[in-house]
Parts: C-alpha cells; structure tokens; sequence
C-alpha cells in the first residue's frame, strides 16, 4: 500500500499554496488576538485534504482565508499561482448551515448559482436538473428547502456548488449539523462525486473518523495561537472500510496526537 | 364538531352579547347622550339609503390607501438602504429615534398649516402613521438577513446591486411584510383624526359632522364602519401574509 497512490486525482501540481498565512483579530478592549499564524500548506490538484482540530484552532478562519472571505493579517494564498482577492465563483465554499434560499425551490437554487454567472434561464435549468440528477434529487427538485430533510438540504448546497464545475471546493464542517447516519451517508456521497468530478477539496470536520474516512492528507490544528501541528497521509484506498484494522490504526495515531488516548490505553502496544 | 361549531360560533356569540349588554345599558340613558345598537342601525340604515355612507366610505379607502402608498414607496427603499448601510444607519438612526415617538396627531396643526383643508392633511397624517413602522421593521428585516445568504451570493460572484434585488429583497420579506401589517393598523387607526382636521368628506368628516347636528346615534354609526372595515383590511393583510409565508416555507 503506497501512500502517495492514495487517491485517483492525486497530481503533484500544486493547486493552493498558503505561505506565511496569519490571521489576528483586534478584541473590543484593544488587545490583539492571534486566530492563526505561520501556516505554510499547499493542496495538490484534485487533492482532498481534511483540516481537524479542536474548537478554536483557527480552521474556519483558516478556510476562510483561502477561499476569499477573511482577508489575511500577513502572509497569502495564492490558488492556481494567482494570489486570493475575494470570494471567486471557481472557488465554492459549503456552510454547515447550508445557505440555501427558503423562497426558492431546489432547482431554483440550484439555478440561483449558474444564472448568477449569466447562464440563461433554460441552459442554467439544464445543467441545474442534471447536477441534482448526480446527487440524487431529481425527485425534490420542486419542493422548497423547508420541505425537505437536513441530509437532502446539504446535498442541494453540494449540487448548486457543482454546477459551476468549480475547482476547488471548500467545505466548512459540512455534516456537522447532521445525524450519524445521515452523515456517513454523506462522507460516502461526497467522495462518490469527488471521483466524479475530481474537484480540490479542502474540509474543515472536528469529527477525527470523517477526517480518516475521507482525506489523503489530514491536517492537523493547535490552539492558542492557531497553528498547523502536523500534516498526516492517510493511505488507505477507497472505499475506506471504517471498521478495519488500518483505520483503526490511523484512527488510534490521531488520537494519540490530540492527547485523547486515555493513560492506560496510550501505554499498551497495538 | 363542537370543535368547529366553537371555532365560529362563539367569537359571533360574544359580538350578540355585547350587542345585548349595549343595548341594556342603553335602556337607563336618553338616546341622544347613548344610543343603543338599534338606534345605530337605523343611523346606518339612514345613511345608506341617502348615499353618503358609500361616498364616504370611499373617500376615506382612498385616502387610506394613499397615504399607505405613499409611506410604502418612501419607506421599503429607504429601510432597505439604511438596513444594508451600516454607516448611513448610524447616521440617520438619532432623527428618526427623535420623530417616530412624535404622534401623527401631534402634526395636525402643521398639517393644516401646510396643506389646507381637505384630503391633503389627512393624507399626511396617515402617511406618518404608517411611516415610521414601515421603515423600522424594514431596516431591522434587512439587518436580520442572515450572513451565510449574502456569503453565498458573493461567492457565486453576485454584484451588489442584484444581491440586494435577488438576495436581501426576498429573504427580508417577511419582515418587511410584517411592517405593512402593524402600519394598516396605525394607519387606519388615523384615518379618523386625518380626516376631522376640516375635511368635508370620509368617515371622520361623517363623525365630526353627526356631533356639529348632536347625531349621536349617527357618531356611533360612524364608528361601526371604521371597526368594521379595519377588520376587514386586517383580515386581508393577514391572508396576504399567509399565502407568503407559505411560498416563502416559513411560519407553516
């Protein structure tokens, strides 16, 4: 088992490339807080690189800083060789709140995206009721969000994102709203179409065995300041079987590195 | 059944009863200084026979409505400018603070002032009446769009001008909705002090007019028309609100 033939996009061209990346904030009573710095990371083309830490390690505003929206204290992003000016329809990011419109249906949606980029009405109905044909939602395609499951909700944003065939795709704790089974089901879903469409993916979870399951490359985040700990290769081939010995390995390595092994447990040899 | 026969029933059985007790209490006074349901009636009954109860009315719904029209047109774009400007908001936000306490009726002497006699001032007053309400549930409906909508739209590369059209618009709807729903009510609650301020027609001037005769059964009269008719707008409104709160897939 080779760990760098881990995934089917994996190119050794760099996609995104962060260098010096630091991220501070003024607090209200004038002191300075540091969210992130000294990030230095770069995201082959067509990888799917996961992001974890614990709550206030600055992942959010890490991703934040590459796809656009947070503009960096010092350092930058450069995607494609061209530095981040802003959100960038090429560039989508997925919000664990979804985002999508509660007065349009899901194809409207859907179209939202695709006519936002000056596709005309019928073209962009085309292309929005093929995109939920990939996800699966051909069938809701007329109802609104409301009307619809939290699971089917995501799967709308993740369909109205692929639609402009974007390069890379951004996801900031995604499933993390969901059930558990519900979010399996996802992990397995978004995979599916990243073989498909071979898009860069960079997803922030805080979830260690979605991180595995899904990621060739798992960064790992401290807090206080928010920094990269380590980058590990997770080379497992998909589809990962979450109940094998190897995740279970992996699985134990992460652990490890959070300190969340207890005393007992850290001792015995696997 | 009984469920249901309660549901419409009861509401009319209570109006029966206070018609029942207004006209007991009737019983004890002259009917000049209180005049009871029947009495009124036959007001009613009076002025809609000799016409001046429908032009009155009509009047009156078309005064209401434009000074509702005009504080409509005035206040959506302005709420939605200081809704999406912080800035302009916190600018402007000490003078309409100081204006909006100020009673419409406050204003009436200015009015006439102003205006003259006749719809105008009427108008005025209406238009402040709804003003004020229309403007501040806009701004607050605008400032309570939530941040992931306008991220989105950034992201996809909307232009500021059509994420306002596309995006603010629709998701403050609602809110905006429920602005023009409470300045029905100020605003025809209004309509009667806009219209006493030396107009010679609509339901206030019927009012003002019956007292100058000491036509108390027609001032009653007057009265039952406006509650009357403010129902029915209220009614109206709120099955507008209801058709979009279902297209919007809230409040189901």
């Amino acid at each position: 088992m080779s760990a760098i033939a881990a995934g089917p996009g994996d190119q050794l061209k760099p996609k995104i490339v962060a260098t010096g990346l630091e991220k501070r904030y003024c607090s209200a009573r004038g002191g300075e807080t540091v969210a992130v710095m000294g990030v230095e990371l770069s995201i082959c083309a067509g990888e799917f690189v996961c992001l974890v830490g614990p709550s206030g390690c600055g992942k959010t505003t890490l991703i934040q800083m590459m796809c656009g929206f947070e503009p960096p204290s010092a350092g930058r992003v450069l995607i494609d060789g061209e530095p981040i000016q802003g959100p960038n329809p090429d560039h989508i990011m997925i919000f664990q709140d979804y985002g999508l419109f509660p007065w349009r249906t899901v194809l409207g949606n859907v179209v939202f995206g695709l006519e936002a980029l000056g596709m005309s009405t019928p073209e962009a109905k085309a292309r929005a009721h093929e995109t939920l044909q990939l996800v699966g939602l051909s069938a809701a395609a007329h109802q609104h969000p409301h009307q619809i499951s939290s699971g089917m909700k995501q799967r709308v944003a993740i369909a109205r994102a692929l639609a402009v065939e974007p390069s890379v795709l951004f996801m900031d704790e995604p499933f993390a709203a969901l059930d558990a089974f519900t979010r399996l089901r996802l992990q397995d879903e978004i995979l599916r179409l990243w073989e498909v469409k071979r898009t860069t993916v960079v997803f922030v979870t805080h979830d260690l065995d979605e991180a595995i399951a899904l990621a060739q490359r798992v960064v790992l985040m401290a807090s206080s300041p928010g920094r990269i700990q380590r980058v590990m290769t997770i080379g497992l081939p998909y589809p990962r079987e979450r109940t094998h010995t190897d995740f279970s390995e992996y699985r134990r390595e992460l652990f490890e590195a959070f300190h969340l092994l207890h005393a007992t447990a850290a001792n015995s040899a696997v | 059944m009984w469920h249901r026969l309660g549901h419409w029933l009861l509401p009319v059985l209570i109006l029966v009863a206070f018609g029942g007790v207004w006209q007991l209490i009737a019983l004890f006074y002259p009917p000049a200084l209180f005049p009871g349901p029947t009495a009124t009636i036959e007001a009613l009954i009076e002025v809609a026979i000799n016409g001046t109860l429908w032009s009155n009315t009509w009047i009156s719904l078309v005064r209401f409505f434009t000074g509702y029209g005009l504080a409509l047109l005035i206040a959506i774009p302005l709420g939605l400018l200081f809704g999406c400007v912080g800035f302009l908001r916190r600018l402007f936000d000490p003078l309409i603070q100081v204006l909006r306490p100020i009673s419409p009726i406050a204003w009436s002497p200015l009015a006439v002032l102003w205006f003259g006699i006749g719809s105008a001032p009427a108008i005025y007053i209406i238009f402040l009446a709804c003003f004020f309400p229309m403007l501040l549930t806009t701004i607050t409906a605008v400032k309570s769009v939530p941040a992931v909508y306008l991220k989105v739209a950034r992201n996809f590369g909307v232009g500021s001008g059509m994420t306002v059209l596309l995006v603010i618009l629709p998701a403050a709807f609602p809110g905006i909705m429920s602005g023009l729903h409470i300045a029905v009510g100020t605003g025809w609650i209004h309509l009667v002090a806009g219209e006493m301020l030396g107009a010679q027609s609509g339901l206030g001037y019927m009012i003002v007019d019956a007292r100058n005769f000491l036509r108390t059964d027609m001032i009653m009269a007057g009265m039952l028309v406006i509650g009357v008719l403010g129902l029915g707008i209220y009614r109206g409104m709120r099955a507008l609100e209801d058709l979009i709160g279902r297209q919007w897939g809230i409040g189901v």
